[in-house]
């Protein structure tokens, strides 16, 4: 056999073993519900329940953070993260977490967030200027 | 209806719009003279390509001019432009005016064009017999290039985005229907704050430079394939491939490290798509330039080496699809978001993809292709070997970074690996490992045949002394505990080795090859210190403090990397004692001094240094953008950001209604003082001073029936001394005060009333409430060790490309 014929098949099984692992590492998008059954880490796509608390207290634990999120099925669910709350969070449209159920809780390792970004949005911000002075 | 608007400044962006039709317009002549000054049958008519010249230069010459106009609109804040109101503000330094030009798609467009102007431009000067079929080529994706920036519709297709686009035109708001709308708008966007950093002046520029320098050998090999100069296209061109592997590598380090100096995500390379797209090109050309250099000595590799010269370019174009049609924003923090020239993206993509594909196909009888098999124990064969493992490598990140683009085409929902830096590790640090091991045993053999005798004991010296070497490296960094992460370590020290004994060859005399030894030992150098500074770094500010929230929490066992500090109050972290000491605000950053020191056990203090991590506040949008700050050593480095701060409130506070301002206050005292007389509060005292009858208030006349009283008053707090004056106006019928705020002292003071059958005033005192909370920060520290070998080895890398592109610019003088 020739020795380009052997290179190519060596090549050929890598690439499966590519795709195969691209394919077993790839994660799913789901919902709660699904990440209750599975158990496994996956992503879940949803909107921050603003009308519940979120808790960061960095007096108490630096590293805790609280709070609850609707999924794209409309399943309401607490999520904790360990790690700082980011910043803007209250003003994100849509949140990605990844991570896994633990009892009725989620635990998310991951959060990545959609804002309307100051430098992306196409809003403009008017001043007006008064013409009357107040006393 | 059309309204005259007030304000504007046309004559510049009129300008730059005429020099990008320009720009096109001259590509498209120098395309068209180059084609046919390659397919003149008549070799010594050159009227054509005197044609082609000046069309090309002045095509650069346009470029260049639509660059000016945009920097003119950006630097006079003229924000009747889209671009400039929305990349740029009146507070932006000058300094980063030209970062704007890269945070917007269309002004990176022209970055590119600009540099590919540049370097057609040159290539003009030096190519000699390849000029017109090289430039046919290059002509080609300066058309495409400069209709990037056109932004033209044509039925009803978008052609391009200029960067000349007004902003009424750009969006639709009602202020628009005012002529004076401009005088509305007081101030632009704004730069992203992570590109106001002087790494984003020179990151940018150079990857560009890089990504369009890729153009020219890839015209040479196009123009090989068309003119049927198969084989003799590679000599001209390799100088070409190694300056472009060289300015990108340099770029994409760049990138690198102003991620590990000015962002927050605690690390110099995170395998986010980005970046990916970035690296894949830069790989397939490393390992093109390898079989380049295969074909010129050996004749073997002849199409490995032209399709990873070609093949580098497309996955350019297609780096450049994922990073700007909005594709990746389920999966990458820092893409683009969509333009709507997604087509006109994949258009290019098709057009350079297809033409070298025909042309491989019609002249694939011809190429010069071996059917002998290379020698085992033969150079060539090892360089093609390191090629496609390069290759395979670049086939894994492009595997998983398009996974958002097989969602696209299959509608499928697959979601990118949990843990992505852990998925491309693992078969990244493998492929490292045998492209490490391949460039140091590959340096003792030599073309075509090799002494085995000779080749094996050479090599069997080398690996011998790498074991022990890496035993001792292992044992001192601590990566025991990791098979590939020991073999990794292994092979880039073999490697060092073999290349050190060819460098200590060119100290005899041999210098023309130190260039790869030299590009090697920085690779290898590079490999392990990324390795051991991503493997071993260590967060030193874990926290076992905090308090339970439930037994699951804790069960979790969840690394706890962030730790609060309290201003001046030390902090055990690790080895070192911490300590928050204080802020300031300099512009838009605040500054947070943290003290680390270390004690030692004799209670002597062995280190003591400050880090300044900081945090640009944005109150109106309520939060913060931290940049680390890094303590450098030679064997390790601190890293420290902080990831959360307490908000500062804006400073302007209006009162709404239904709000007022006293609600700030606790329930005010009303005190009855004549002069003299002393009031206190919790912080300190009041003196009353004396009492002006005819005080002032500004913006109110007053006339002789007006009675306007103050009282001057000592508030002593905080060992200082302030002065207020509340008044008391009675004019007309009406009683009103004007109150006095101490903001220091946290009072407001109102004058409410004159008491004059008590012969006494009404002094009502408001005070803030006691202040509970402590300054707090949390912060978050790694230490880093041995990344300077990373940065060290990316150094010698580039030099050694300098020294290969000296050598190899030489030969293509010699022949």
């Amino acid at each position: 056999m020739k020795k380009s014929s052997i290179i190519g098949m060596i090549i050929i099984a890598i690439a499966i073993g590519v795709i195969v692992s691209t394919y077993a590492d790839s994660s799913t998008y789901g919902s709660f519900s699904e990440a209750i059954k599975t158990k496994k880490e996956l992503h879940v796509v949803g909107k921050l329940d603003k009308s519940k608390a979120m808790v960061y207290n960095p007096q108490q634990d630096a590293n805790y953070f609280s709070f609850y999120v609707n999924d794209n099925a409309g399943k309401n669910c607490k999520v904790i993260f360990t790690g700082v709350k980011p910043q803007d969070f209250e003003r994100s449209e849509q949140i990605v977490l990844t991570g896994q159920m633990l009892g009725d809780e989620f635990h998310a390792s991951k959060i990545l967030m959609k804002c309307p970004s100051k430098y992306t949005q196409d809003k403009i911000e008017v001043k007006e200027v008064t013409a009357q002075g107040k006393i | 209806m059309d309204i005259q608007f007030t304000g504007e400044h046309l004559l510049p962006g009129k300008l730059g719009q005429f020099f990008i039709v320009l720009s096109i317009g001259a590509s498209v002549l120098a395309l068209i003279s180059y084609f046919f000054a390659t397919t003149a049958k008549d070799k010594l008519d050159l009227s054509w390509q005197k044609i082609g010249r000046i069309a090309y230069r002045l095509n650069l010459l346009a470029v260049v001019g639509a660059g000016a106009c945009l920097f003119y609109i950006i630097y006079n804040h003229l924000f009747e432009y889209h671009y400039a109101w929305a990349h740029s503000s009146r507070t932006l330094p000058v300094f980063y005016i030209i970062s704007c030009f890269w945070e917007g798609q269309e002004g990176s467009f022209w970055l590119w064009a600009f540099w590919q102007g540049v370097l057609g431009s040159i290539v003009i000067f030096k190519a000699k017999s390849w000029e017109n079929s090289v430039m046919t080529v290059i002509s080609l994706s300066q058309v495409f290039l400069t209709t990037m920036i056109l932004g033209v519709e044509i039925l009803g297709a978008k052609i391009g985005s200029s960067p000349f686009v007004l902003l009424r035109e750009a969006m639709e708001a009602p202020i628009f229907s005012r002529p004076d709308y401009l005088s509305l708008i007081q101030d632009g966007n704004g730069l992203n704050p992570l590109l106001q950093n002087y790494w984003m002046v020179i990151h940018p520029p150079t990857l560009f430079l890089g990504f369009a320098s890729m153009i020219v050998p890839f015209a040479y090999a196009v123009a090989g394939l068309w003119q049927k100069r198969y084989a003799d296209w590679i000599k001209p061109a390799l100088p070409w491939a190694l300056f472009a592997v060289m300015i990108l590598g340099t770029g994409i380090i760049m990138g690198s490290f102003w991620a590990y100096e000015a962002l927050n995500f605690g690390g110099f390379w995170a395998w986010d798509p980005v970046e990916n797209a970035s690296i894949i090109p830069w790989l397939t050309l490393i390992a093109g330039v390898h079989v380049m250099i295969a074909y010129k000595n050996s004749g073997h590799s002849y199409f490995t080496a032209t399709f990873l010269v070609v093949i580098s370019f497309v996955l350019v174009l297609y780096a450049s699809f994922l990073t700007r049609s909005g594709i990746l924003g389920e999966t990458s923090v820092h893409a683009f978001t969509s333009m709507g020239m997604d087509t006109q993206l994949l258009i290019y993509l098709a057009a350079f993809f297809i033409i070298p594909l025909v042309l491989f196909i019609v002249n694939w009888k011809n190429l010069p292709i071996t059917k002998k098999d290379e020698d085992t124990y033969s150079r060539e064969f090892w360089l093609f070997i390191g090629a496609i493992v390069l290759f395979v490598s670049c086939i894994q990140i492009l595997a998983t970074t398009s996974v958002p683009v097989y969602n696209a085409i299959f509608g499928t929902d697959i979601a990118p690996p949990t843990d992505a830096i852990q998925h491309y590790n693992k078969w990244q640090i493998a492929f490292a490992f045998v492209i490490a091991s391949i460039s140091g045993f590959s340096q003792f053999l030599k073309y075509k045949k090799t002494n085995i005798r000779k080749f094996f004991i050479s090599v069997g010296v080398s690996l011998v002394v790498a074991v022990i070497l890496t035993a001792i490296v292992v044992y001192v960094v601590k990566i025991y505990g990791n098979m590939m992460y020991i073999l990794l370590t292994w092979s880039a020290i073999f490697s060092i080795l073999c290349n050190g004994n060819i460098l200590s060859e060119a100290f005899k005399g041999k210098w023309k090859l130190s260039g790869s030894a030299v590009a090697h030992i920085g690779f290898a150098m590079l490999l392990v210190g990324a390795l051991i500074a991503a493997a071993n770094n260590k967060v030193v500010s874990l926290n076992n403090t905090g308090i339970g929230f439930g037994d699951e929490f804790a069960k979790n066992n969840n690394p706890r990397e962030n730790i609060i500090l309290y201003k001046n109050e030390p902090t055990k972290m690790d080895k070192y004692s911490v300590t928050y000491l204080g802020d300031s605000t300099s512009g838009v950053n605040t500054y947070y001094k943290v003290n680390y020191k270390v004690i030692n056990d004799e209670g002597k203090i062995t280190e003591n240094f400050n880090l300044y991590p900081n945090a640009q506040q944005n109150a109106k949008m309520r939060q913060i953008i931290a940049s680390p700050d890094t303590k450098h050593y030679i064997f390790h480095d601190i890293y420290t950001h902080v990831s959360s701060v307490p908000l500062k409130e804006e400073e302007h506070h209006e009162d709404h209604e239904g709000h007022s301002d006293d609600e700030n206050y606790q329930k005010p005292i009303v005190h009855e003082v004549i002069a003299g007389d002393t009031v206190r509060f919790r912080q300190g005292f009041i003196l009353v001073k004396s009492i002006n009858k005819n005080a002032k208030i500004n913006d109110i006349p007053l006339t002789d029936k007006d009675v306007a009283i103050g009282l001057n008053l000592e508030v002593h707090a905080n060992g200082t001394v302030y002065n207020a004056e509340p008044i008391f106006l009675i004019k007309g019928n009406a009683k009103v005060d004007f109150g006095k705020k101490v903001d220091e002292a946290g009072l407001k003071l109102r004058f409410t009333n004159v008491l004059p059958d008590k012969g006494k005033m009404e002094l009502t005192v408001y005070e803030k409430p006691k202040e509970d909370k402590k300054d707090w920060i949390v912060l978050k520290a790694i230490e880093f060790p041995y990344i300077n070998l990373f940065w060290g080895g990316t150094i010698i890398m580039v030099i050694g490309f300098i020294l290969s592109i000296f050598r190899r610019s030489k030969e293509v003088k010699e022949a």
